[in-house]
């Protein structure tokens, strides 16, 4: 059954296909979005009900393959130490993400000219700046002026409140002298925009039922629908079909009640994160394009970035109200951020605290961690963990390598019968040694700042929630696979806008960075309106 | 696994044995503020989570069948009138012949004690859910708390 064309089609209503409906809004063209999964219900998120904690392992967890919905697509992460995460719905990963909204510095942007490694970006910071300001000011960013690892940079709402546990550790990284500041937050930490004040709940990774926490369900999609953009949910797209003159010519795709549908497009807009678009893209063969859409450089699928995590956990003698708070945002250290051959090897990291871990996630990491048995010794093994643990997470820059990639699985499907990811990732020597150096230093900050003892996981298993790169963004059509502002070198009418086309991961969570580019090509399409497959 | 195993119901005297068995998983503390796991009902709880976790069904049948074995051969009435060591010793001879028994089964008796009204309160937390209520933070003093960071990007 074929629709009524359309002039955009976006594929996935996730951070970045929402900035840039937003953005392409006020063209008075016809624009459509399908996204595979649906609305999100606040009301039922976890937080309400005294089980919300388990949920995260079940119904809210980060992993589609747990999670298992309708919804949700398997990934084949077998062959890889970090399993992938990411969420399928109106919002996309930013219904679960934590909402830590750092941008890149503009170090970020020229590796290779800076350190010799990987590519420089065929853009800088100073080009997104605007769009980053653009951006703060949509989702409602939270966060303090000032941050000396940074040009000066919008922040309409005040940052995140620290709370007992960051002021503890603030403490810990004042002694060694290191730089720390507030997180930036997309938190609203005021009633800002229609949205309710945070109140500190803490479950923002199972969804922020008060509407706080800046998921793009509430703050571009409402505004892009009310001008004129039309999301259809439920709607799983297939392959991207190519005309005679080898341009796009709109999408096959399964609408809610499973039926094929046909939807064209003169102009199609990729936005399914950095597993979903290569799949996508493996998965749209035709003659001209027999190994994959726009894939002519090999690219697709190439040099899948995750950000290799630490996990480094203190024990404190005092109760922290670490329950308290928004669980990923606290404050971050960039003291280690730019590269010091010394140190073993080249970038570096940011470290972010965490909050505490609440009732029941302490009795089942105590478990896990053998601290907490059950029997006559487990109340005061429990009452000795409880409230007194406070953590970090540190986000190590992840280097381009072709062998760490997405290819289609061949044997792995959906619920529609369509080919699955797989993921082939290993960790680099780099990594290895950059994150033996986190650990070392997360566990000093810790000590610093009283803990008696500390614990450590590296690489973080869950950690896969940050997709890059495998479909980058470069001048040369042999090297990348779209130009400096997201359009296919191969495909003229097709732009890829999500966390695929980064040139490199940096060392900072990327969604400020994903949506900011979104606004930023979402601008350029609009400037070339008149010649856009020039 | 068929259905009858998933599907056959738990007795009423083996509700009772998990309960004890629950009871020594999380006893009362001493000052008697934290009940113990049992004596707060949450063999309901467990008997609920099996009702849609066939895999926890099936290894709580199987470790309470073994336990029953242990019992029997000892010549005693019911695993809850042994004296507290002999208990202890049978579940310890368990994690040798049914080692996911006693594992599956602290795990869910963690999450459904550790989000239960009670054991909240007795944690010095309200016993309610975090939202809506969330929790009063107030502000930090980030002027003092930054001003090494302040200072020394100044230099
Ligand atoms: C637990 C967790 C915590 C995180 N914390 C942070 C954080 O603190 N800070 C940060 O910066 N980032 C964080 N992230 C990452 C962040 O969520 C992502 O970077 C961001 O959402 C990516 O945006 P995107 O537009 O590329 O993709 P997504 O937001 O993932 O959206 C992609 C959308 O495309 C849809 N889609 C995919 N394939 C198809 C198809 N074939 N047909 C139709 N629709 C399709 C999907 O359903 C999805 O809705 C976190 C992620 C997770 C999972
Ligand atoms: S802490 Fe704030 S942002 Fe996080 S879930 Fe609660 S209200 Fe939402």
């Amino acid at each position: 059954m074929a629709d009524a064309p359309v002039d955009v089609l976006i594929i996935g209503a996730g951070a970045s296909g929402a900035a840039l409906a937003w953005s392409l809004a006020d063209t008075r063209m016809n624009i459509l979005c399908l996204e595979q999964g649906d609305w999100m219900d606040p009301e039922k998120y976890p937080a309400a009900g005294r089980d919300w904690e388990i949920r995260g392992f079940g119904d809210f967890s980060v992993s589609p393959n747990t999670r298992g919905r309708p919804e949700d697509y398997p990934v084949n992460d077998s062959d890889s130490p970090i399993a992938a995460s990411m969420f399928n719905a109106v919002g996309g990963s930013t219904i679960l993400y934590a909402a830590h909204f750092p941008r890149f510095r503009p170090s970020d942007f020229k590796v290779k000219t800076l350190d010799g490694i990987a590519d420089d970006w065929p853009l800088d910071y100073e080009r997104l700046a605007p769009y980053y300001d653009e951006n703060a000011r949509m989702m409602g960013v939270a966060g303090l002026a000032g941050d000396p690892a940074y040009p000066p940079k919008a922040l309409p709402l005040p940052p995140v409140p620290l709370g007992k546990l960051g002021e503890t550790l603030a403490g810990g990284f004042n002694k060694l002298g290191w730089h720390w500041w507030p997180s930036d937050s997309a938190i609203a930490t005021q009633d800002y925009e229609g949205r309710a004040a945070c109140i500190n709940a803490g479950p923002c990774l199972t969804g922020c039922a008060q509407g706080a926490k800046a998921s793009t369900d509430i703050t571009y999609w409402p505004v892009a629908i009310r001008r004129g953009v039309t999301l259809k949910t439920r709607c799983r797209v297939r392959e991207i079909t190519v005309g005679p003159d080898g341009l796009a010519d709109g999408v096959v795709y399964y609408d809610a009640d499973g039926a094929e549908r046909k939807q064209r497009a003169e102009v199609v807009v990729l936005a399914c994160n950095g597993i979903g678009t290569p799949r996508l893209l493996l998965n749209s063969r035709s003659k001209r394009f027999p190994e994959g859409l726009a894939n002519r450089s090999g690219m697709v699928g190439q040099n899948l970035m995750f950000h290799p995590y630490a996990m480094v956990t203190g024990l404190f003698e005092d109760r922290l109200e670490g329950y308290k708070g928004p669980m990923g945002c606290c404050l971050m250290s960039q003291e280690f951020y730019e590269t010091d051959r010394t140190r073993g090897f080249v970038r570096g990291y940011s470290i972010e605290t965490l909050r505490g871990l609440p009732p029941v996630s302490t009795a089942l990491w105590g478990m896990t961690q053998g601290r907490i048995p059950w029997g006559a010794e487990h109340r005061r093994a429990y009452d000795a963990i409880f409230d007194r643990t406070a953590g970090m997470v540190i986000i190590c820059e992840d280097l381009p390598e072709g062998h760490n990639r997405v290819t289609l699985d061949p044997e792995l499907v959906d619920t529609d019968g369509i080919p699955a990811p797989k993921v082939t990732y290993r960790l680099s020597e780099n990594s290895t040694r950059m994150l033996a150096h986190a650990v070392a230093r997360g566990k000093e900050v810790l000590e610093a700042a009283g803990a008696t003892e500390t614990f450590a996981e590296a690489p973080l298993p869950i950690a896969g929630w940050h997709l890059m790169g495998t479909a980058r963004m470069g001048t040369d059509p042999a090297t990348s696979v779209v130009n400096e502002w997201g359009r296919a070198h191969d495909v003229k009418n097709l732009f890829i806008i999500d966390g695929s086309i980064f040139v490199t991961a940096a060392g900072v969570n990327p969604t400020n960075t994903i949506q900011a580019l979104a606004l930023y090509i979402g601008d350029m399409i609009k400037k070339n309106l008149a010649n856009l497959f020039d | 696994m068929s259905a009858t195993t998933t599907t056959q119901p738990i007795s009423a005297a083996q509700v009772r044995t998990l309960a004890s068995v629950l009871d020594e998983i999380v006893p009362p503390s001493d000052d008697a503020r934290f009940p113990g796991a049992g004596a707060l009902g949450l063999a309901a709880y467990v008997e609920q989570t099996m009702a849609h976790t066939p895999d926890l069904h099936q290894m709580t049948m199987q470790g309470l069948a073994a336990l029953d074995r242990l019992v029997q051969a000892k010549g005693a009435e019911s695993f809850t009138a042994l004296c507290r060591a002999d208990r202890l010793a049978m579940l310890h001879a368990l994690t040798t012949t049914e080692p996911a028994f006693l594992p599956t089964l602290t795990f869910h008796t963690y999450v459904g004690y550790y989000q239960h009204e009670r054991v909240l309160e007795a944690l010095h937390l309200d016993p309610r859910p975090p939202y809506p209520k969330g929790f009063e933070m107030p502000p930090s003093d980030l002027t003092t708390l930054l001003a090494p960071v302040r200072r020394r990007a100044e230099r």
